[in-house]
């Protein structure tokens, strides 16, 4: 059947209409009963069918749905309906639900890899220790015990110039 | 749409020739045809491109655009501006794997820069400001992530990347946050996918943090047994752990192939000859050929000449035809454009040509 307001899309939106004595059947599209602007007839979004999913599984989504990040307006619930974020501030806004997902989805949420060297020094040294502890957990498990020997004083030298330089705290994210 | 000469004749250029990825040369490139890495970036200062206005998109395209002349990655850099070329001309761009599928058939200000060589592309306003992507013909992992770290450094000099320490680069899609890099190896499967033991192969990967994709990446079928495998984890693990990963991976699954090649011939010689020959028969005679079918038949004889069952044609021009006879990369062989039953009848007759068949 035909949306009988725009003859177009097919309708899927049946209403029955009393007005006193009159009964009147109605056959709309999605998009025409939208627009007819009846509380009735209002669709939930897929935002709010998402959330009310959400609710009973991961209820800390609740609390995140009402996160907006100040950068670009994007509210929580948006990422989660699309799937993407809309701007680098979005990982320091939804913080707290990405880590979760994140873990998830790849299985971890914190980078080990390359740093771009406008990141600082700092940071550089940070990645490769987390790095050299991953390798010293590796060879251990091998029973390597000459490599892990040369990872482990490995790590202590880069720790030891870490802690002389005194840099204070690291920024954690952001 | 008129475009200035000089665009023409680089566009021009591109469609007599191909990628030096399809070489056939390298490591494992009986069964590895190529390795491309790709590196997802940002900038700090610009949200991503979904929800960025037009000028921001601009304003990102221009400086990008910039910057990379800028740096000289290569010689004979060379952008185009996809919003100023045909759509057959972004089509081919993608055949040619220079592209992704997304950046083909998007829209607004988006462009693409390779070198003349096309192992080197960078996509600027795909999903992310920059995909930065290098190719190389047979199994070279360590070679390409080289390459594209470098040009990664070079970028990084004159863009202000965003980065955080805790999830690494930012990516509009949390699937690539971390290294942003995707390292995929498109191997030619077609003893496996006979034998179904593909399957198997693909489950096993899986465990391992690896995907299988067709050759277009992303919900691509797998046309002509080709078949990406690449990382699905970017968070957690540094590029050469990932790249260690598939290093091990990717010898075994050629292996597998190779041993499914050899039981075919020990207990099917005749059945595997005839299907070798008949593919390769019918690539010499047909008149009409679709795109799929030409695939398949490819495929056929590629694996013929890597058995040594047919010697009168190198695995260079096979790989070339793999693309060479792809819908766009026909229309600008032909000059013009063309429906699908025409390019039928093109694509056999410049398949036979091209393998010395009668006319």
């Amino acid at each position: 059947m035909k949306c009988e307001s725009c003859n177009k899309r097919h309708a899927t939106v049946h209403l029955t209409e009393i007005n006193g004595n009159e009964k009147r059947e109605r056959h709309l599209c999605e998009e025409c009963a939208q627009s007819l602007n009846n509380p009735l007839v209002k669709m939930p979004t897929p935002a709010d069918i998402l959330s009310s999913l959400i609710n009973q599984v991961a209820p800390e989504i609740g609390e995140m749905s009402k996160t907006t990040c100040p950068a670009c307006g994007l509210s929580y619930l948006e990422f989660r309906s699309k799937g993407r974020l809309g701007c680098p501030m979005d990982y320091t806004a939804f913080k707290k639900g990405l880590v979760p997902l994140l873990e998830k989805m790849h299985g971890a949420s914190q980078h080990i890899g390359k740093v771009p060297s406008r990141a600082g020094k700092e940071l550089v040294v940070k990645n490769e220790v987390l790095q050299l502890r991953k390798e010293l957990d590796k060879a251990v498990e091998k029973e390597d015990y000459e490599k892990a020997a040369k990872i482990r004083d490995r790590i202590f030298e880069l720790s030891a110039s870490e802690d002389k330089k005194d840099e204070g705290t690291v920024q954690q994210d952001g | 749409m008129n475009y200035p000469p000089a665009k023409i004749k680089k566009m021009r250029e591109l469609y007599s020739k191909t990628g030096e990825w399809l070489r056939g040369t390298g490591p494992e490139s009986d069964i590895v045809i190529s390795t491309r890495i790709r590196l997802a970036r940002n900038l700090a200062n610009f949200p991503f491109l979904h929800r960025a206005t037009e000028g921001q998109r601009k304003e990102v395209e221009r400086l990008v655009r910039e910057k990379l002349k800028e740096a000289t990655l290569t010689k004979d850099l060379h952008y185009v501006k996809l919003s100023e070329v045909s759509s057959v001309d972004r089509l081919f761009l993608m055949e040619r794997r220079l592209i992704s599928r997304e950046h083909a058939g998007g829209d607004g200000e988006r462009g693409v820069a390779f070198g003349k060589s096309e192992t080197i592309s960078v996509m600027v306003n795909e999903e992310d400001h920059l995909r930065i992507q290098v190719i190389r013909s047979g199994f070279e992992l360590r070679d390409a992530w080289k390459t594209i770290d470098e040009i990664d450094n070079t970028l990084e000099e004159k863009l202000h990347y965003a980065f955080s320490p805790r999830f690494g680069y930012l990516t509009a899609c949390p699937t690539n946050v971390g290294t942003g890099m995707r390292a995929s190896v498109m191997m030619h499967l077609p003893a496996l996918g006979l034998a179904h033991h593909i399957e198997k192969v693909f489950n096993a990967v899986g465990k391992l943090g690896l995907v299988v994709r067709g050759i277009y990446g992303e919900g691509t079928q797998a046309l002509g047994d080709l078949f990406q495998i690449s990382n699905q984890f970017t968070l957690g693990k540094s590029e050469v752990e990932i790249l260690e990963i598939m290093e091990g991976v990717v010898p075994r699954i050629a292996g597998y192939e190779r041993m499914a090649r050899k039981a075919l011939i020990t207990e099917n010689k005749e059945q595997l000859e005839d299907r070798v020959w008949r593919s390769y028969g019918m690539l010499k005679v047909a008149r009409m050929l679709s795109s799929e079918e030409a695939m398949h038949l490819l495929s056929q004889v590629r694996m013929g000449v890597n058995l040594g069952l047919i010697n009168d044609i190198s695995v260079e021009t096979l790989n070339e035809l793999f693309i060479l006879t792809l819908p766009a990369h026909l229309q600008k062989l032909e000059g013009k454009e063309m429906e699908a039953s025409e390019r039928n009848v093109i694509r056999a007759s410049y398949v036979r040509k091209r393998l010395g068949a009668f006319q």
